[in-house]
């Protein structure tokens, strides 16, 4: 107990001394906080997200995969027919690219799946009477380059698969809970009503801008036409018709069709839409199937789960389920939102090598301070061993004054970095952000698209067309710019919390330790009667 | 009894012998001066007296228990009460503090240990406002009865004193030279290790240091 107070008295009596060791632990003290703050809101951010988030998740075929594991043949002079085999690679792609319904719905059945929605991707052209939405830069593409070929017959089979020249994307969607837009209110029928759930009748829902472009009404029928069999036509009803506000964000491509405009997308229900595909298979059934004209869909399941831990252990139970190596489980929401944290985690990473810098450069400052403490304390020491004082103690009581020092400029410290840690780390992101933007903007001009689509600086993200709706650039750019849609973290609530607290405590021991340890290691060095006699 | 006793006490330092054969006795209530010239080892015998040394050979008897069995630090801070030449108080702490610091190394219990340091410093000539004042505020005199405090603020047999009076004027040095005798009368044994002859006149007992050498007169 003495000690503690002989340790109090010690410091009250060196205030200069002690005032300069607690500046300079308040300097490290605020730094770390801040330092520390930045990790835990990058980490808190992090967590509290994936928590509460409900993940999404797909299985498509891994064609990077496929890619490695295709081995062509030897070249001719090695024996073999010479390099890559095409045939037996479009063949191994044919053969894998889709999973079918019944798998989609054998992996649902994973015990970490909360629910489970798919749908089907046709498309499709209207005849005279029911035209896209377009504009003029599609007309003259299209029309510059294939004006003497019917709709849809241009690219064949390229165009059956990617609707890369049709008209309309008809989506068939198995429940209401697979319309996520307009489950998450992106996205409303203003007129009708939406087709029944699992209905097989040909009720659709159409945009409102492909309604007032074909002066369409609730009521009325709209034609479908196979582009490749302009013979094969199906008739829906339009029982309601939508807006989508994402469609202001989500752009047009000049380069690719009006069918991925999403106002000319049609919604309908699977049953509804995969009736169709079995009636045009039926329709053009063929001897040889790879040549067959009929309406092709692209099935898609979605995989919904309660958390993140559940989507980690979704893979693992699908592979014990049958799902083939070549198969991956993806989340586009992950990537978001892994995508989204990019500058707070930098900031993170940078904020975690300055606190090393920082610490380090303390540790030393401090190591050094109080060796000069020491020797300058040496008559005391002798003074204290010499009556009496075990040496254990006098090194006791000089850590003492070390850690109640540090701790006050700690408490200081961390009290001032928790206020100061909020704005900070939001003017280091704010910081970040803008140099990653920057960086995606420079990146965007050195491929020569910079400075027409940049001249609003919004940053790299491709403008959006006043008139969105009928399309803009913004889907063309987003293939180049996979950052563009990224919705970053752009500021933080909170960041010194329980967890920081406790590690500014932890600083503090560690810093009061090994300053310690140097004065500790010169305290039992000393003899009482040498010091007493070089200063006598 | 007595209560401190050298057998044979031999002291080198770097080969050079400094102290050889040194057989000396020491008794409550008695003074002690231990004189000789300079170079005698005087200082070096009390180093050892004080358990600040350790002699190269021979043995410290205290109470007729070998020190050497008794942990050196609480020999200082409990046995034995140095009173150094200069001084060697705390000068960050007031008188009264280092009076009660050593009570609290020396394990003194008692929440009224303030009032008994106060008493000590009072007993040496020390008053109240003079008893809070930082060391270096307080005169060569006013130093040493601090010091002379401190030795006897957990009452030890032993009071060792190294030239108390060597940098005292001749009142001090008398009053000085007082509280030994008081101290000597109420049963401590008083060692002073001094080169005057006016204080090895007041002693009961003198031994003389020389070269390699000591003997009893």
């Amino acid at each position: 107990m003495y000690i503690i107070k002989n340790a109090l008295r010690c410091i009250s009596r060196a205030k200069s001394r002690n005032i300069l060791i607690g500046v300079i632990v308040f300097i490290i003290a605020v730094s770390s906080c801040i330092g520390l703050s930045i990790r835990q809101a990058a980490e808190s951010a992090k967590e509290e997200t994936l928590n509460s988030m409900s993940v999404t998740a797909t299985i498509s075929f891994d064609r990077s995969s496929a890619m490695k594991d295709f081995t062509p043949t030897e070249k001719p002079e090695q024996g073999g027919e010479g390099g890559f085999d095409r045939n037996s690679f479009k063949e191994m792609m044919g053969k894998a690219s889709s999973l079918s319904l019944d798998e989609y719905l054998k992996y649902a059945q994973a015990h970490s799946v909360e629910d489970f929605y798919y749908s089907l991707t046709v498309y499709a052209n209207g005849d005279d009477s029911f035209e896209p939405v377009s504009n003029d830069s599609t007309e003259q593409t299209q029309n510059g380059s294939m004006e003497n070929m019917p709709k849809g017959m241009s690219s064949g089979k390229a165009g059956r698969i990617f609707g890369q020249d049709s008209d309309f994307t008809l989506v068939g969607y198995s429940s209401e809970t697979a319309m996520t837009s307009f489950a998450d209110g992106t996205a409303s029928v203003t007129d009708g009503v939406v087709f029944s759930e699992g209905t097989e009748n040909f009720d659709c829902i159409i945009s409102e801008e492909l309604a007032a472009y074909n002066d369409l009404a609730v009521g009325d029928t709209v034609n479908l036409v196979n582009p490749n069999n302009e013979e094969e036509i199906y008739t829906l009803a339009v029982v309601g018709i939508y807006i989508d506000s994402s469609a202001n964000e989500s752009s047009f491509s000049p380069f690719g069709s009006t069918s991925t405009d999403p106002a000319n997308s049609i919604y309908l229900s699977y049953n509804a839409l995969n009736s169709i595909v079995t009636s045009s298979e039926e329709t053009n059934t063929s001897e040889d199937d790879s040549e067959t004209a009929a309406l092709s869909g692209n099935l898609e399941g979605t995989y919904v789960f309660a958390d993140v831990d559940s989507y980690e252990k979704f893979e693992e139970q699908v592979r014990d389920l049958g799902l083939d190596e070549s198969y991956t489980v993806t989340s586009s929401d992950i990537t978001a939102f892994e995508n989204s944290l990019t500058p707070l985690n930098t900031l993170s990473k940078t904020a975690g090598y300055f606190l090393i810098v920082i610490l380090l450069i303390g540790a030393v400052i401090l190591v050094v301070l109080n060796i000069f403490n020491v020797r300058e304390r040496k008559y005391e020491i002798g003074v204290l061993t010499a009556i009496g004082m075990k040496k254990g103690k006098v090194a006791l009581q000089f850590l003492t004054e070390i850690f109640v020092v540090t701790l006050a400029a700690i408490i200081l410290g961390a009290g001032i970095g928790a206020v100061s840690s909020v704005p900070v780390t939001n003017a280091l992101l704010a910081n970040q952000i803008e140099s990653t933007n920057t960086r995606a903007e420079q990146t965007e001009q050195n491929f020569g698209r910079g400075p027409n689509l940049m001249e609003d600086g919004t940053n790299g993200k491709a403008p959006t067309a006043p008139d969105s709706k009928g399309g803009g650039m913004g889907g063309f750019m987003d293939m180049f710019n996979p950052e563009s849609e990224n919705n970053y973290v752009t500021e933080i609530s909170s960041a010194t919390n329980l967890t920081v607290i406790l590690q500014m405590l932890g600083i503090g021991i560690l810093l009061t330790l090994i300053a310690g340890a140097a004065s500790m290691l010169f305290v039992m060095r000393y003899e009482p009667l040498k010091i007493l006699a070089n200063r006598d | 009894m007595s209560v401190l006793e050298l057998k044979d006490i031999c002291f080198s330092y770097d080969k050079t012998p400094v102290l050889k054969d040194i057989s000396f006795e020491f008794e409550k209530g008695k003074m002690y001066c231990i004189v000789g010239k300079s170079g005698a080892g005087k200082t070096t015998l009390l180093s050892i007296l004080s358990g600040l040394a350790a002699p190269t050979s021979g043995a410290i008897l205290y109470n007729g228990e070998d020190i050497k069995k008794i942990d050196k630090y609480d020999f200082r801070s409990k046995y034995i009460g140095v009173i150094f030449q200069s001084f060697n108080l705390l000068t960050k702490f007031t008188a009264l503090e280092n009076v009660m610091l050593s009570m609290d190394i020396a394990g003194v219990k008692g929440k009224d240990k303030k009032s008994k340091a106060m008493q000590l410093l009072e007993s040496v000539g020390l008053d109240e406002d003079e008893a809070n004042r930082r060391i270096l505020k307080l005169s060569g005199g006013q130093q040493q009865r601090v010091a002379i405090a401190r030795s006897l603020s957990y009452n030890p047999d032993i009071i060792l004193a190294d030239e108390p009076t060597g940098n005292l004027d001749s009142e001090t040095q008398n009053e000085i030279m007082e509280i030994f005798k008081n101290l000597a009368k109420n049963g401590k044994c008083v060692i002073i290790v001094s080169h005057s002859p006016d204080v090895a006149e007041v002693c009961d007992v003198k031994y003389e240091l020389k070269k390699i050498s000591g003997k009893k007169k």
